[in-house]
């Protein structure tokens, strides 16, 4: 029985980690440029299918992975900047529903992008190479590979913590986030700052989208449940809020998994039902501020 | 002032002539069509009463079209009931589920409240979604049997035009009654609204309500068109078709939302059968009514014909 939940928590844990990369990349861009971006996960699917062309590309060492962890992210990253720059700017200004209907629009874009270069088949990544086999842990056999990416979540949270409070662009991104009008005024160009954000949060889904690649399969459609549940997890923790992010694809990872235990069917209810019961009781989410 | 302009009584008089004797003219394909046409103007048209009228964005719609619809067909395959009865029920059983729902919703504001809405529609998604024994799970609810004088396109044709004619009727006197003034009065200036001694949170709680209960209308009525449902109806991309419907149309004109289910239906039906690539055309649609037509297709047009009108 323990085993099994305790295996239950790491491969919870380690999916929850994924969110996260894709969730706080999703409140940031709220939190700063105001735009609720519908199609952010759908950058995690290209993430996912980059990652697959250049490990394919290069050849059959699985270790070619590590190539694709730094490119594929990249990519994500110059297209997201392309769509801000094109598509995003001009509707700043105007109602929440046109953005949000606009980046649904991107949903529907970049589906049939990827079903035009790829086709509808599904594709496998192999597991990376010094990451393959598992390790005996407190009579549980975990693979190097959940533990890795349970490793990566706390790296890009200090990441990001560091770049907003330690760097000069951070105090620039968190003062545009603050006012915008009246750093605006103070010379800075939030043009720029929005640019960067929203190339930033492209570039954590596409790393979240590569991390996932050797985990899952990669196919068309991995994309819609997870807008879904990045929303559940920004919503638990709080929108704007890195560390909310973080608690929330925690708790949104283990109520899954663990959910799954008990009832397994029903599993996918209980994120919907700790966001409703944290909207209803704690509008703001967690770690959230009241508006 | 007058209700309705004379105008406009004459274009809709002309316009419920076409449909009457459209299928006359056009095939069996067609005419299914068009009642999909039907079935989507009724719902995109009680979206946009929260929407356009009430400034309220819910991004749970597809909850209450489907609950209208699981519940029209589970009355008549698990209890038995008449058709008649059932597609009475449908609507009647989602405003009682709109209920507490659209308590909890409207006290919610913007973001919040589009989120709360879309969670609760994920979780009547799951609920039928998962629950088999009951709701058939992801296999639907398949062969739903309607009365024998409606199982033609052509009898279901004009059944449905009359429903619709009747909800865009009801919905256009609920819009423009006192009530419906107030609801747009809290769209505009809520602060306002406020002061006047308007009780914001109950007008909303009552337009989510009658929202819902038109939704579950077209979802019933889809119930028996298709005679099959599945949990797709609940689910979030259904909402946001019905959000693009009535964007394409135009949110801030009553009949807007009919405009945009006839062109969104059209469109789709035609793309579809030249290409398998119909998400992207409708993806660039998006972009481009977004960035160009912030008025949607009923605004742009119009505004076209009083510019002509001035000159």
């Amino acid at each position: 029985m323990f085993e099994l939940v305790f295996g239950q928590i790491i491969s919870g844990l380690s999916v929850g980690m994924v969110f996260f990369l894709i969730a706080v990349g999703l409140s940031m861009v709220f939190g700063t440029l105001r735009v609720l971006n519908v199609a952010h996960a759908s950058f995690y699917m290209l993430g996912a299918y980059l990652c697959y062309t250049i490990t394919h590309f290069l050849g059959p060492s699985s270790g070619m992975f590590w190539i694709a962890l730094i490119l594929a992210p990249i990519g994500v990253a110059i297209f997201g900047g392309i769509l801000e720059l094109l598509v995003l700017r001009p509707i700043y200004k105007r109602e929440l529903l046109y953005q949000l209907i606009l980046t649904f629009g991107f949903i529907l874009i970049i589906g049939d992008i990827v079903k035009l270069t790829w086709g509808v088949q599904f594709y496998q990544v192999n597991i990376p190479w010094p990451l393959l086999g598992t390790v005996s842990f407190l009579g549980t056999r975990l693979s190097y590979y959940h533990i890795f990416m349970i490793a990566m979540g706390p790296i890009i949270l200090i990441l990001i913590w560091g770049l907003l409070h330690k760097t000069r662009l951070g105090r620039v991104i968190r003062a545009v986030t603050y006012n915008r009008d009246m750093s605006s005024a103070l010379g800075v160009n939030v043009s720029l700052v929005y640019t960067i954000v929203f190339m930033f949060a492209s570039w954590l889904a596409g790393l979240g989208g590569t991390l996932m690649a050797p985990m899952a399969s990669v196919f068309l459609g991995m994309d819609t449940t997870v807008t879904i549940e990045c929303f559940i997890i920004i919503v638990i923790g709080g929108f704007g809020s890195t560390g909310g992010a973080f608690l929330g694809a925690i708790v949104f990872g283990l109520a899954n998994s663990l959910g799954i235990l008990v009832l397994p069917k029903q599993a996918i209810a209980f994120g919907f039902i700790a966001m409703a019961a944290v909207l209803v009781v704690r509008p703001w989410g967690l770690l959230g501020k009241p508006e | 002032m007058n209700i309705i302009g004379r105008e406009k009584l004459v274009l809709c008089a002309i316009f419920l002539a076409i449909f009457i004797t459209l299928p006359f003219f056009v095939g069996g394909g067609w005419t299914s069509l068009i009642i999909e046409m039907f079935i989507m103007a009724i719902a995109a048209t009680a979206a946009n009463l929260m929407t356009g009228y009430g400034g309220m964005v819910s991004f749970g719609v597809a909850g209450f079209y489907g609950a209208g619809a699981y519940i029209t067909a589970l009355l008549i395959t698990k209890a038995g009931f008449p058709f008649g009865v059932a597609l009475v029920a449908g609507p009647v059983g989602a405003s009682i589920i709109a209920l507490p729902i659209g308590w909890f919703c409207v006290r919610r504001t913007a973001i919040y409240f589009s989120m709360l809405s879309l969670a609760f529609a994920q979780l009547m998604y799951v609920i039928v979604y998962t629950w088999y024994s009951f709701a058939g799970g992801d296999d639907g609810i398949v062969g739903i049997p309607i009365p024998a004088f409606l199982n033609s396109a052509l009898s279901y044709y004009y059944f449905t035009l009359a429903i619709m004619v009747i909800c865009l009727i009801a919905m256009w006197i609920i819009v423009n009654s006192p009530f419906g003034k107030t609801i747009q009065a809290l769209r505009e200036n809520q602060e306002r609204a406020n002061f006047i001694g308007i009780n914001i949170r109950r007008y909303q709680h009552a337009i989510f309500i009658i929202s819902s209960f038109f939704l579950a209308v077209a979802g019933s009525l889809y119930c028996g068109f298709n005679q099959n449902v599945f949990a797709d109806y609940m689910f979030w991309t259904k909402t946001f078709d019905i959000i693009i419907v009535y964007l394409l149309g135009g949110i801030y004109t009553f009949i807007g939302p009919t405009i945009g289910a006839i062109i969104y239906i059209l469109a789709n039906k035609i793309i579809i059968r030249y290409t398998e690539y119909w998400p992207i055309i409708l993806g660039a649609m998006i972009v481009f009514i977004t960035l160009f037509m912030p008025n949607g297709m009923a605004g742009f047009i119009w505004s076209r014909i009083s510019t002509t009108k001035k000159q």
